[in-house]
C-alpha cells in the first residue's frame, strides 16, 4: 500500500462580498495637454519653416516691422485683420447654424415621439436621412439648389452664400439634435410618466413640466460637443466659395506669392485659432458631463 | 417642419423661374454690376491686406461698370462654382481666368474676341539666356507632371523634361539646379517673377507658345450684353488697355495682348 500523499495545498475558498469593480480611470485631458499641443504646433511650424528651400533669414525685430521682408510672422501680422474677419465669419456661421438646427431639431425630435403615426414616421425618416448624409453633400445641396435671391410679394430678398452655408450646416445639426432629444426623453425612467399620469397630468403637461426639463441637462454636454464639431466643420464652406477663414488663408498665401515656406505657418495659424476657440468648449463639456452625470 | 418643406419647395420653384429681362437692363436698374473674379491668382485677381480684391481682372470689371454707368460689386469665385454662379444669376459676368474650352462654350455664352491669353513659357535661370525655343535642344527643363504640353514641347524642341507633382516641387528642383528652367503656364511664371525671391535670379526670356485664350462669359441667351462686351474688348485692344494693365501690375505684356493691340489699332 502506497503511503497516502497529502493533497496539494489549496487556499480555502472564501466567498468575498460582491463588490462592483472600480472603473479604470480614463486619462483626462488637462491644461497641460493643451499647452503641449500648442508647443508641438509651433515646433512643427518652425521645423517646416527651417526646412523650406532658401528660407530668408529672420530679420531683426525692429526692421521686420518697418520693411517686412516677409517672414512668416510678419506675413501673419500683416494679414491678421483679414484673417480674423474670416474667423469671425466661421463663428457666425457656426452659431447661427447651431441656433437654426437646434430649433428645427427640437421640433423634429418632439415630432418623433408624437402620437400621430404619420408625423412620427415622417420625422423619423427626415432624421435618419439628414443624420446619415455627409455634411459636405448637404452643404453642396444647400449651395447650389437654393437660389441666390427670391422674390416675395415684390420684395427681393437676397440669399447670400453665408445664409446658404448656415442652412447647409443647420440640416445635420437639426437631425442630430432631434436624436439627442429623442434619446434624452427615452432615458427618463418610465415610472415618471406613470407617476405623472396617476397625478392626473395630461400628456402635454407631463412632457413640458416633468420630462423636458430633465432632458435639458442630459442634452447639454452632447449638444456642446456637436457645436464644437460644427465649428470645426465650417471650414468646409471654403469648397463652395464662402469667404471664410480657410478660403482667405489660401488667398493670402496666393497674394504672398504662394511661397511654400509660408504654407505651414499660415495654415498652422488657422488651426491654432480653431483650437483656441474649441478647446475651452470641450473643457466645459467635460465639466458639465461630470457635473450632470446621471446615475441610473 | 411641413411649413419648412413647403417653404423650401417654394424657394426652389422661385429659383427655377427663368429671368426674362435682359441682364444689361437689370444691371442698370439695380445700379450695380456684379462680376465674378478670382481672388487667389496673382496678379489677375488677389486680395490686398484690407480684404479688397484687386488686380487686372477687377480693373477690367471696373472699366465695364464705368462704361455702363453703374457701381461695381466683385464676388470671389473658384473654378468649381463660377459657372453655377453665372447660371444662377448671382453674378452678371465672369472674368475669372477661365480658359476657352468647347464644353464651357456650351454651358455659358463666351465673349469674342477673348480678352486675354495664357500660354506656355519657361521660368529660366538668369545664367541661361535662350531667346529661341529651338536653342533649348538637349537642355533639361523641370515641369509639372500631367501638364498637357510636356510631351509636345519635349518632342518638338528636343527638350529633356523632368516632371514633378504640383508646382512647388519643380520650383524647388529649379532652385537646386536640377534644370535650367521650369516649363509651366506663362501667367504663373509672371506671377512668380513679381516676387523678390524669384525676380533676382530668374527671368522669362522666351516668347510664349501654345496660346490658351481666356474668355469672359455671360449667361446663355444674353446676346445683347455679349455684344456690348465684345465691343468693349475690341475697344480695350484699340486703346491698349490690356497692355497698360499688364504693365501696371508689373508683368511683361504677353504676345497676345501686344498682337491684339496692334491688330485693332490700325
Amino acid at each position: 500500500m502506497t503511503p497516502e500523499r497529502d493533497p496539494p495545498f489549496r487556499p480555502m475558498a472564501v466567498l468575498l462580498p460582491l463588490r462592483p469593480r472600480e472603473p479604470e480611470p480614463l486619462p483626462r485631458v488637462t491644461t497641460r495637454h493643451g499647452l503641449l499641443f500648442v508647443t508641438a504646433v509651433l515646433l512643427i511650424a518652425t521645423v517646416a519653416h527651417a526646412q523650406a528651400p532658401d528660407a530668408p533669414a529672420a530679420a531683426p525685430a525692429a526692421e521686420a516691422l518697418t520693411q517686412a521682408p516677409a517672414t512668416a510672422l510678419t506675413v501673419i501680422i500683416k494679414w491678421l485683420p483679414l484673417l480674423m474677419k474670416g474667423f469671425l465669419f466661421n463663428i457666425l456661421i457656426s452659431v447661427l447654424a447651431m441656433a437654426l438646427g437646434t430649433v428645427a431639431g427640437l421640433m423634429l425630435g418632439l415630432a418623433q415621439i408624437s402620437q400621430h403615426r404619420w408625423l412620427r414616421q415622417f420625422a423619423w425618416v427626415t432624421t435618419q436621412f439628414f443624420r446619415n448624409a455627409p455634411w459636405l453633400v448637404l452643404l453642396f445641396f444647400a449651395m447650389f439648389m437654393i437660389p441666390y435671391q427670391f422674390t416675395v410679394f415684390g420684395y427681393v430678398i437676397p440669399f447670400p452664400d453665408w445664409v446658404k452655408a448656415i442652412i447647409g450646416f443647420g440640416l445635420p445639426v437639426m437631425a442630430n439634435v432631434a436624436e439627442l432629444l429623442r434619446g434624452a426623453i427615452r432615458s427618463i425612467p418610465n415610472g415618471q410618466w406613470e407617476a405623472a399620469e396617476s397625478l392626473a397630468f395630461s400628456r402635454n403637461k407631463t412632457l413640458w413640466l416633468i420630462i423636458l426639463p430633465q432632458c435639458v441637462k442630459r442634452m447639454l454636454p452632447p449638444w456642446m460637443n456637436l457645436y464644437s464639431l460644427i465649428t470645426m466643420a465650417t471650414v468646409m464652406a471654403n469648397l463652395v466659395g464662402v469667404s471664410e477663414m480657410l478660403t482667405l488663408t489660401a488667398e493670402v498665401h496666393a497674394a504672398e506669392g504662394g511661397r511654400p515656406e509660408l504654407l505651414a505657418p499660415l495654415y498652422g495659424f488657422a488651426m491654432l485659432c480653431f483650437f483656441i476657440y474649441c478647446w475651452p468648449i470641450d473643457r466645459a463639456t467635460q465639466y458639465l458631463e461630470r457635473r450632470f452625470h446621471v446615475k441610473t | 417642419m411641413k411649413k419648412l418643406i413647403i417653404g423650401s419647395i417654394a424657394l426652389l420653384l422661385a429659383g427655377a423661374a427663368p429671368a426674362a429681362a435682359d441682364v444689361m437692363e437689370q444691371v442698370k436698374q439695380r445700379g450695380t454690376l456684379v462680376v465674378g473674379v478670382k481672388a487667389d491668382y496673382k496678379p489677375f485677381g488677389f486680395r490686398d491686406p484690407s480684404g479688397t480684391v484687386v488686380g487686372i481682372e477687377p480693373d477690367l470689371a471696373a472699366d465695364i461698370a464705368k462704361r455702363l454707368g453703374v457701381k461695381l460689386e466683385l464676388v470671389p469665385v473658384v473654378a468649381s462654382n463660377r459657372i453655377e454662379f453665372l447660371n444662377q444669376g448671382k453674378i452678371d459676368l465672369l472674368i475669372a481666368t477661365m480658359s476657352d474650352k468647347p464644353e464651357r462654350r456650351r454651358s455659358v455664352l463666351a465673349v469674342d474676341p477673348q480678352y486675354y491669353s495664357d500660354s506656355v513659357n519657361v521660368l529660366m535661370n538668369k545664367k541661361a539666356k535662350y531667346t529661341n525655343w529651338e536653342d533649348l535642344k538637349g537642355k533639361t527643363l523641370c515641369a509639372t507632371s500631367g501638364s498637357f504640353y510636356n510631351k509636345d514641347v519635349a518632342e518638338k524642341y528636343g527638350v529633356q523634361i523632368k516632371a514633378f507633382d504640383g508646382s512647388d516641387k519643380p520650383l524647388f528642383a529649379l532652385k537646386q539646379g536640377e534644370c535650367i528652367g521650369y516649363l509651366y503656364d506663362q501667367t504663373f511664371v509672371q506671377g512668380k517673377l513679381l516676387d523678390d525671391e524669384w525676380k533676382s535670379g530668374y527671368h522669362m526670356p522666351l516668347p510664349g507658345i501654345l496660346e490658351t485664350p481666356w474668355i469672359m462669359a455671360v449667361k446663355n441667351g444674353e446676346d445683347g450684353f455679349q455684344k456690348f462686351l465684345s465691343e468693349t474688348t475690341i475697344d480695350w485692344f484699340k486703346n491698349g488697355t490690356v497692355v497698360e494693365e499688364e504693365q501696371k501690375w508689373g508683368i511683361q505684356p504677353t504676345d497676345y495682348s501686344l498682337r491684339m493691340r496692334d491688330k485693332h489699332k490700325g
